[in-house]
């Protein structure tokens, strides 16, 4: 595999795919901070509060870091920033490439209570720990380096979540435990569909392919799959909830409003 | 308020550490029981639906509760610190800002660790269990 560092002539049309990842994913990476943030007022005791704080801060953090790397591909950041931090609602796909499930209407029918909270971030980050875990090894040295910054915090709120959600049946009882089961479903669908459609077959991803032949995404949609159901199924376990059989993917939560 | 220890070696001690720009705390002391009130909430699990109010606590579960809400007062400096760092860099993200707030962060991230850590801790001492 050809990888490039900081500096280095790039290929047009790879630098132009390397642009749409890397934006594709600070965008996110912010939006899906202000999302968290809008999360902040279902927190039920002050330990959640603050620690769900701690979490706005640290996605926002990650946006920041490849925004920085954007700057050096002639990337206008600044604007996409103040563009997010003015319509967080609504923003323009013209101007930032925004993960389709951090859409404010998307994102908002997922949540009405506290165990919503705990559960996504049990649930749905180990996806995004798989996924973005890949970029760690990419051909963009630069990227490749924060991603594995990244990766390790993103850890972290893999263990936010089972610690909330521990947390929610300490408090709630069984009764809690059952409720959030039920609930499991709604979110796996969103981590199953996560790292896009099966690289081969009706409905595969036509830019995969080309992504893959660049060294971007290192890793096909299955190997993600199966690294994603293992960590998920480490965590339920651990917190005493059941995988859920028969969950199809929702691939529609993952894409950019304007790309692919 | 200060009061100082009977035991002049202790004193001898806070006047080391003055060397090192130590002051003795000037101000009033914390409204303890107000922020109590509206922090005890952390603590009424299934096992223990009932937590006294400050006056209600012993001697010792008052100490594990100021550390607890002192541990929440230095979290929420470093919130403030996390803030100023996230307007600057609406001014323009750079390398410099971004590490800067990154360090800002971490520091938030560790001082509510602690939080959670003393919430653990006057958690068992609520409960009688002492170490």
């Amino acid at each position: 595999m050809k990888t490039y560092d900081k500096g280095d002539k790039l290929p047009e049309h790879y630098k132009e795919c390397l642009i749409n990842l890397m934006t594709f994913q600070a965008d996110s990476e912010y939006a899906g901070a202000q999302r968290v943030a809008e999360n902040h007022r279902f927190a039920p005791r002050p330990e959640e509060a603050y620690r769900l704080s701690k979490k706005v801060m640290e996605e926002m953090g990650h946006g920041y870091y490849i925004w920085n790397l954007l700057r050096d591909l002639d990337v206008d950041v600044d604007k996409r920033l103040h563009h997010l931090a003015s319509n967080p609602e609504n923003p323009d796909p013209r101007i930032v490439n925004v993960i389709n499930g951090f859409r404010k209407e998307n994102w908002s029918a997922f949540f009405e209570c506290w165990e919503d909270v705990a559960l996504f971030s049990t649930v749905v980050t180990p996806a995004a720990v798989a996924f973005l875990g890949q970029y760690r090894e990419c051909s963009y040295l630069p990227w490749a380096r924060v991603n594995v910054r990244i990766h390790k915090e993103e850890h972290g709120h893999l263990a936010f979540g089972v610690w909330a959600s521990k947390r929610c049946i300490e408090f709630g009882g069984e009764k809690t435990r059952e409720f959030m089961q039920e609930r499991i479903a709604k979110f796996m669908q969103m981590g199953l569909g996560f790292y896009g459609r099966p690289s081969k077959g009706d409905g595969a991803s036509e830019m995969f392919d080309i992504y893959h032949e660049y060294g971007l995404k290192v890793k096909t949609p299955e190997v993600l799959q199966a690294e994603y159901l293992e960590l998920l199924e480490d965590r339920l376990t651990d917190i005493g909830f059941e995988v859920p059989k028969g969950v199809e993917p929702d691939y529609d939560m993952r894409i950019g409003y304007g790309t692919e | 308020m200060i009061v100082p220890s009977p035991d002049q070696l202790v004193e001898d001690n806070a006047s080391i550490l003055a060397k090192f720009g130590y002051q003795p705390y000037g101000g009033a002391d914390e409204d303890w029981s107000s922020m109590w009130a509206l922090l005890k909430g952390d603590f009424t699990t299934v096992d223990m639906p009932e937590v006294p109010d400050f006056d209600g606590l012993s001697v010792s579960q008052k100490e594990a509760a100021k550390i607890y809400m002192r541990r929440r007062l230095i979290a929420d400096r470093f919130f403030e610190e996390c803030r100023c760092c996230h307007a600057d860099l609406h001014k323009g993200v750079d390398t410099e800002q971004v590490e800067r707030y990154t360090l800002a962060r971490d520091a938030y991230e560790d001082s509510v660790n602690h939080f959670g850590e003393a919430r653990e801790k006057l958690a068992e001492v609520l409960r009688g269990v002492y170490w």
